[in-house]
């Protein structure tokens, strides 16, 4: 089963993207910010990594475009697809998000369709969603 | 040499946007419409009339720094957005909703409302983290765009509002 960590400080943000998932076939783990995110990576051995982190932009302790930035800077970490789920509609931010090393972004608010259309995109859509 | 202060510079300095300038009702209303029908349930639209006065209100809002500096504020009845955050966590719901749900997800519609006006707006501003409670008041009548809706025949209201007071007349 593909494994998907999705950081949002809001509970319900993440209940709704973490069933959207699930309905698409992924196992998903939560965090609530940039940080802990880190940290969830930081206990998974390297074939337990995610194979989709979906993170916010606006949060406390540790905002998406810094957990973005610390993940592309660990080597282990490489392997994971990066899509900012945000309501950061600016161009300009959305810029900044793909340099710093996301692959893909939603912007809030989404629906479930846009976000098997991203990862259609990616290839990251498991078996069973393609069928 | 002397140098006489035309008011020129301070003039030019002196002037400032108000919302109203910016984005206009229908947009505010469009963005809502989006959020609502993304986040509470695709059944869920607002209608764009308005309703009662609230009562027992509760508000939600992000605040934008930039060009333009204010609040989204959405402002319903407690019970209402508790019925909002029910809709929202769909079956993830808790038979016993806490207050820490409501203000998440109540917050949270405020986000992306006040997210994608913030994208509206012409430059580059930044966006808070929504907060929850009682809405700030607004400081400049004339820098105020509002919308009132009816969500489940329920009044919702959607107030971008300045943060600053108005500029002394000159």
């Amino acid at each position: 089963m593909m494994r998907a960590l999705v950081i949002d400080d809001s509970r319900a943000m993440r209940r709704i993207v973490s069933g959207i998932l699930e309905g698409l076939g992924y196992e998903t783990q939560q965090a609530g910010h940039g940080r802990e995110g880190l940290d969830v990576l930081g206990g998974l051995e390297r074939d337990q990594l995610p194979e989709l982190v979906c993170v916010d932009w606006n949060m406390p302790v540790m905002d998406g475009l810094q957990f973005v930035s610390a993940v592309r800077s660990n080597p282990a970490w490489r392997s994971m697809t990066i899509m900012m789920v945000t309501s950061e509609s600016e161009h300009t931010q959305i810029v900044r998000a793909l340099a710093a090393g996301a692959h893909e972004y939603v912007i809030k608010p989404f629906t479930a369709d846009a976000i098997r259309d991203k990862l259609a995109l990616l290839g990251l859509l498991p078996q069973e969603a393609v069928l | 040499m002397t140098t006489l202060d035309t008011g020129e510079r301070r003039r030019g300095a002196d002037v400032r946007p108000v919302i109203t300038e910016l984005i206009d009702e229908a947009t505010v209303e469009t963005i809502a419409q989006d959020a609502w029908i993304a986040l509470v349930g695709e059944e869920e639209v607002l209608v764009p009339l308005p309703g009662e006065p609230v009562i027992d209100p509760l508000s939600s809002w992000v605040d934008v720094v930039g060009p333009w500096t204010g609040s989204v504020v959405l402002t319903t009845g407690r019970r209402t957005a508790e019925e909002l955050t029910r809709a929202l966590l769909a079956e993830h719901s808790p038979e016993v909703l806490e207050h820490e749900d409501v203000v998440d997800a109540f917050g949270e519609i405020a986000n992306v409302v006040g997210g994608n006006v913030k994208a509206a707006l012409p430059g580059s501003s930044g966006l808070s983290l929504p907060d929850v409670g009682d809405a700030p008041a607004p400081r400049n009548p004339e820098d105020v765009c509002r919308v009132d809706l009816l969500w489940r025949g329920e009044t919702v209201s959607i107030s971008v509002q300045g943060a600053l007071p108005a500029l002394p007349a000159h």
